[in-house]
C-alpha cells in the first residue's frame, strides 16, 4: 500500500474519529454505534498495521540506511568508479536491487534473517541517538560475512562455477561452498565498502540514484 | 459513557496525528516514535473504547434489572 495512500485513510480515520469527539451522542443509535466501533476500533488497528508494514518496507530501502549521517560515505562507496569495489559493481551493475542495496547483502538468508536484521536497527538507532556512535571507517560487522549471503545469487551461476580463480585449487570452491574460506578474504574480494582508505586515486560514478 | 467516548477518541486522534506525521518523516526514529508514540496512543484508545463499550454495557444491564425488580 503506498505512503500517501496510508496518509489519507491515516487523516481521514482521524477526521471521523473527530465527528465521534465532538458529537459522542450519535453513537446512541443503532448506526451510530457501528460506526464507533468502526472508528475507534477497526480503523485505528488497520491504520496503525499498514503504518508499521510500511514503515518495514522503507526500513530496506538503500535511502532509509543512507539517511544516517554516519552511513553516508558507505552510500557513496557505492558510487566508486572501480570494479574492483565488490559494494560499488554490485550497485552500479544492478547485480542487486540498486533500491535495496544495503539490505540485500546485509541480511541474513536465514529463517530469522529479516527479524535479526531490524532488531540490529533498532540497535543502530538506539546508538545513534542515545550511545556513542563509532566513526564511520571503524563500523565493522557484528560477525564475519557469511557465504550463504553470496551463493543466495552466485551458486549455480556459470561465473562463479566456472571461474578460473575458483577452479585453480580444486579445494577452493567446496570451502566457499562450505564457508571455511569467505569470499571476502584477503586476496580474493576483500575490496568492499573501504572506507576510510579511499586515497586521492578513487574517482566516482554519477549515475543511479 | 460520553466522557470515555471522547477520551478514546481524543486518544486515538493523537495516536493517528504522530502516525501521519511518521508516515511523512524520513528518518530511521520515525519508526520507533511510530510504534513506541504512536501505537501505544491508538492501543491506549481502542481499550478505551472497549471498556466504555463493556461499562456501559454493565451500566444498562444493572438499570434494566432494577427497572424489574420494581
Amino acid at each position: 500500500m503506498p505512503t500517501f495512500a496510508i496518509v489519507i485513510l491515516v487523516l481521514f480515520s482521524a477526521a471521523l474519529a473527530g465527528v465521534l469527539v465532538v458529537r459522542p451522542a450519535i453513537t446512541v443509535s443503532r448506526a451510530g454505534k457501528i460506526l464507533a466501533f468502526g472508528v475507534l476500533f477497526f480503523l485505528p488497528l488497520f491504520s496503525i498495521v499498514a503504518g508499521m508494514e510500511n514503515e518495514m518496507q522503507r526500513s530496506e530501502s538503500t535511502a532509509f540506511c543512507l539517511s544516517c549521517h554516519i552511513m553516508e560515505p558507505y552510500g557513496k562507496s557505492l558510487h566508486i568508479d572501480d570494479p574492483a569495489y565488490l559494494a560499488g559493481a554490485h550497485y552500479q551493475n544492478h547485480r542487486v536491487p540498486a533500491e535495496e542495496a544495503c539490505y540485500t547483502c546485509h541480511t541474513d538468508y536465514a529463517m530469522f534473517g529479516t527479524i535479526e536484521a531490524k532488531l540490529g536497527g533498532l540497535r543502530h538507532i538506539y546508538i545513534y541517538y542515545l550511545g556513542k556512535p563509532p566513526q564511520p571507517e571503524n563500523i565493522k560487522l557484528y560477525k564475519p560475512f557469511n557465504n550463504r549471503e553470496c551463493l543466495h545469487c552466485h551458486l549455480g551461476a556459470r561465473s562463479f562455477e566456472q571461474g578460473a580463480t575458483h577452479n585453480a585449487d580444486p579445494a577452493t570452491l567446496p570451502a566457499i561452498k562450505a564457508n571455511t574460506l569467505s569470499c571476502v578474504s584477503s586476496g580474493c574480494h576483500d575490496t568492499v565498502h573501504n572506507v576510510g582508505r579511499w586515497g586521492d586515486k578513487v574517482k566516482f560514478w554519477d549515475g543511479g540514484s | 459513557m460520553g466522557r470515555r467516548l471522547r477520551l478514546a477518541g481524543i486518544l486515538v486522534i493523537t495516536g493517528l496525528l504522530v502516525e501521519a506525521l511518521c508516515l511523512v518523516w524520513s528518518k530511521p526514529i520515525a519508526f520507533v516514535v511510530l510504534v513506541c508514540i504512536g501505537g501505544a496512543l491508538i492501543g491506549l484508545g481502542v481499550l478505551f473504547f472497549l471498556y466504555s463499550l463493556v461499562s456501559g454495557a454493565s451500566h444498562t444491564a444493572d438499570t434494566s434489572k432494577a427497572a424489574l425488580d420494581k
